[in-house]
């Protein structure tokens, strides 16, 4: 309860770690400091060796042993009933209150060196991204660590079950599934690989690279490159601008080709199963790869069509996670790299069962973020009219009758882009679900269940401001890009992330209800099943984000 | 094209809004310790500029630049830095709402607060000050800070949130 400051209590009762931390916390410093000191040894000793050691030695064992000390001295950590209480930080004082209900993971770590002496680390982790535990206490006595561990696996249940953690839903399945029986959720032929490389943006990629190599041509022996541009030249009789068209063809192709086999071969036979909670890719003809993703894990599917794949219908979709045990990062991947676009809304329910994103209705944006792109348009547009022209006179070239022609083409564009990008942008609210649309060239949807949302920002720019305008940015889990409805009408984005709020807390408390009546329903299990049917002593120790 | 109007798709009326909480401020010396940190750069960045002038004789006018963001950044921005910083922590989620340049407005629901942290620099420290960073499991805006609170203020917040978070209100 907050009753007595969190200080007050820890510098009541708080408890301190291990003495031997002085022990431990200055061979950590002192590693880190190994190699400067090293190098500075060398220089300012000379090379010779009774000179160098002190010296090393010396710049090595102050800083470790002042922060040993400072560490030990000012590192205190309780824990309470509900929350683990932390203070430490000689410069920058920190003190961190961590909700037992929100700890995911406890760990207890022992390196050799601590072994022998007797002493652990504890780690604790709550959900998120899991580069970092959100404590650490180190060093502890290893029987202070390991009870310590049960005591807050103990509290944190206790404080689970009576005040309902917000976690998703979906346990894993209680008896085994037969994973045979369980048809694919898509399969892919070598005909949609085929399809899937030619229609990829990378070609573009692949392409400028190979323009990159060509640099490396004068390697080649007998000035082959050159014989075969002047052959190319002579037989066009002098047309420049011809060959260097061809040869930019050429190049296409040649990427064009190399993302062909790329995608035949790295997706090769590329089957997806959805089962038991878990989601299973295979793929891979050169390497096969096996990859399997709990279903609670994802926080959002994003939907990408390049402009060509629009055309011919097509579309791949993308997931994001969220980083699950300890030191896994989460990030976006391959959900399934080419389907067509009428097969998205079943592919989409086979994570999302709930999902209706075929019926989704996309608002627009503000039509004034028309008038913004077309601005910024056309300062680009204005660059690319000006640098060739600018690099002509540098070269001392005539661009002549080159130049209006080519005006002339990228002229329409500013306005057409603005027109396009204005409307692929759009957002949508699916019953359950929130959808934001935006992109030309590669037009991205994203789809986040109001369960997976974090935080919700509305963020603008004085630009933005001037024309009412504004950005609103839904966070979730997932280790990666976020999601963004750009240049809304102000009120629009103040209304949109009320109803955004509403409805986390909605999902949230529904998932809530959900683990309440699990944890009853196991409860009710074990009761009938006797005692000691159930052995594992922590059923609920590693909690789904 | 005919499109529904937002509107129509956003609820009928607007959701109730939560009983307004009160709209808090950040201490008045957070000010003064943004004055401070300000001064602080401009003077390493105008030592900085003042050395090619004396070895390399560089023009004075470089430094004008400099000098001009170094006022701007004393005296000016930390007041309008505080005039649009506020927060408000309501029944169901926090809110920060703060920027001059760029204006933000961070909702947190108490639910997915993962843990709160008090923390002060030295500076902060002399003067009594503190900054509480909310956590959650966000990645990107994983983090919340409100700036420049009372050192107290800031471990009762801290405390209040934790609890928050934790337990949560009543299904």
């Amino acid at each position: 309860m907050p009753s007595d400051a969190a200080a007050a209590r820890l510098d009541a009762d708080g408890r301190r770690l291990h003495p031997l931390t002085l022990v431990f916390s200055a061979l950590g410093i002192a590693r880190g400091m190994l190699w400067p000191a090293v190098a500075g040894g060398f220089g300012f000793g000379d090379g010779e060796l009774d000179r160098m050691l002190p010296i090393i030695l010396g710049v090595l064992a102050i800083p470790a042993l002042i922060g040993a000390a400072a560490k030990y001295a000012l590192y205190r950590w309780r824990l309470d009933a509900d929350e683990l209480l932390l203070r430490s930080g000689v410069l920058n004082r920190q003190n961190r209150v961590i909700p037992l209900a929100r700890v995911q993971n406890v760990e207890v770590r022992q390196s050799l060196l601590q072994r022998v002496f007797g002493v652990a680390e504890l780690r604790v982790e709550t959900a998120g991204t899991g580069l970092q535990a959100e404590a650490v206490l180190s060093v502890l006595g290893v029987g202070e660590a390991q009870s310590l561990r049960a005591d807050l696996l103990a509290r944190r249940r206790a404080q689970a079950t009576a005040a309902a953690v917000d976690v998703a839903d979906g346990a894993p399945a209680a008896e085994p599934v037969d994973h045979a029986a369980v048809p694919p959720l898509a399969k892919l032929s070598t005909w949609d690989l085929l399809l899937a490389g030619a229609t990829a943006n990378e070609a573009g990629v692949i392409a400028a690279a190979a323009a990159g190599l060509l640099q490396f041509t004068e390697e080649l022996p007998g000035d082959v490159f050159e014989r075969v541009i002047r052959d190319a030249v002579e037989r066009t009789e002098g047309a420049y601008a011809v060959v260097g068209i061809a040869g930019m063809l050429l190049l296409m192709l040649v990427g064009w080709m190399i993302s062909i086999l790329g995608s035949l071969v790295r997706y090769h036979g590329f089957t997806l199963v959805v089962d038991g909670g878990e989601m299973r890719k295979r793929f891979g003809l050169l390497t096969v790869h096996e990859a399997s993703v709990p279903l609670q894990r994802v926080q959002a599917i994003r939907v990408e069509e390049t402009f060509l794949r629009r055309w011919l219908g097509l579309a791949s979709l993308m997931i994001e996670t969220a980083g699950g045990s300890p030191g896994q990062r989460g990030g976006a991947e391959a959900f399934v790299p080419i389907a067509r676009r009428r097969d998205v809304g079943r592919l989409v329910r086979g994570i999302f069962a709930d999902a209706e994103v075929d019926a989704a209705q996309f608002q627009q944006v503000h039509p004034k973020a028309e008038r913004r792109l077309r601005r910024r348009y056309l300062i680009t547009f204005l660059l690319f009219v000006w640098a060739p022209f600018w690099a002509a006179r540098w070269f001392d070239i005539q661009p002549g009758g080159m130049l209006a022609p080519y005006v002339a083409v990228l002229l329409p564009l500013p306005w057409l882009m603005a027109r396009w990008q204005y409307a692929s942008r759009g957002w949508a609210l699916p019953p359950g679900y929130v959808m934001a649309r935006s992109g030309v060239l590669n037009r991205v949807t994203w789809i986040i269940p109001d369960r997976k949302l974090q935080t919700l920002h509305v963020v603008d720019s004085p630009f933005q401001r001037r024309l009412g305008l504004s950005t609103l940015v839904v966070d979730t889990a997932a280790g990666g890009k976020q999601a963004a409805v750009i240049d809304l009408a102000h009120s629009t984005a103040r209304r949109l992330l009320e109803e955004l709020a509403v409805r986390a807390r909605a999902a949230a408390i529904a998932s809530r209800v959900q683990v309440r009546t699990r944890a009853a329903e196991v409860e009710a299990a074990e009761v009938e099943a006797g005692p000691g049917a159930n052995d594992d002593p922590c059923p609920s120790d590693h909690l789904p984000a | 094209m005919d499109r529904p109007e937002p509107d129509a798709v956003l609820t009928a009326e607007p959701p109730a809004p939560p009983a307004e909480a009160p709209v808090q401020r950040l201490d008045p010396r957070a000010v003064t310790l943004w004055r401070l940190t300000g001064a602080l750069w401009w003077a390493f960045w105008t030592l900085c500029m003042i050395i090619p002038w004396l070895l390399w004789e560089w023009p004075l006018a470089l430094m004008l630049p400099v000098a001009a963001l170094g006022v701007a950044w004393t005296v000016w921005v930390p007041a309008a830095s505080y005039r649009h910083f506020t927060y408000q922590v309501g029944d169901v989620d926090v809110r920060v709402m703060h920027g001059w340049w760029t204006r933000r407005v961070a909702v947190v629901l108490h639910s997915r607060i993962q843990h709160v942290d008090t923390r002060q620099g030295p500076v902060e420290r002399a003067m009594g000050l503190a900054t509480v960073v909310i956590y959650t499991a966000g990645s990107v805006g994983a983090m919340v800070g409100i700036p420049g609170l009372a050192e107290r203020d800031a471990e009762l917040l801290r405390d209040l949130l934790a609890h928050l978070s934790g337990t949560d209100d009543a299904v």
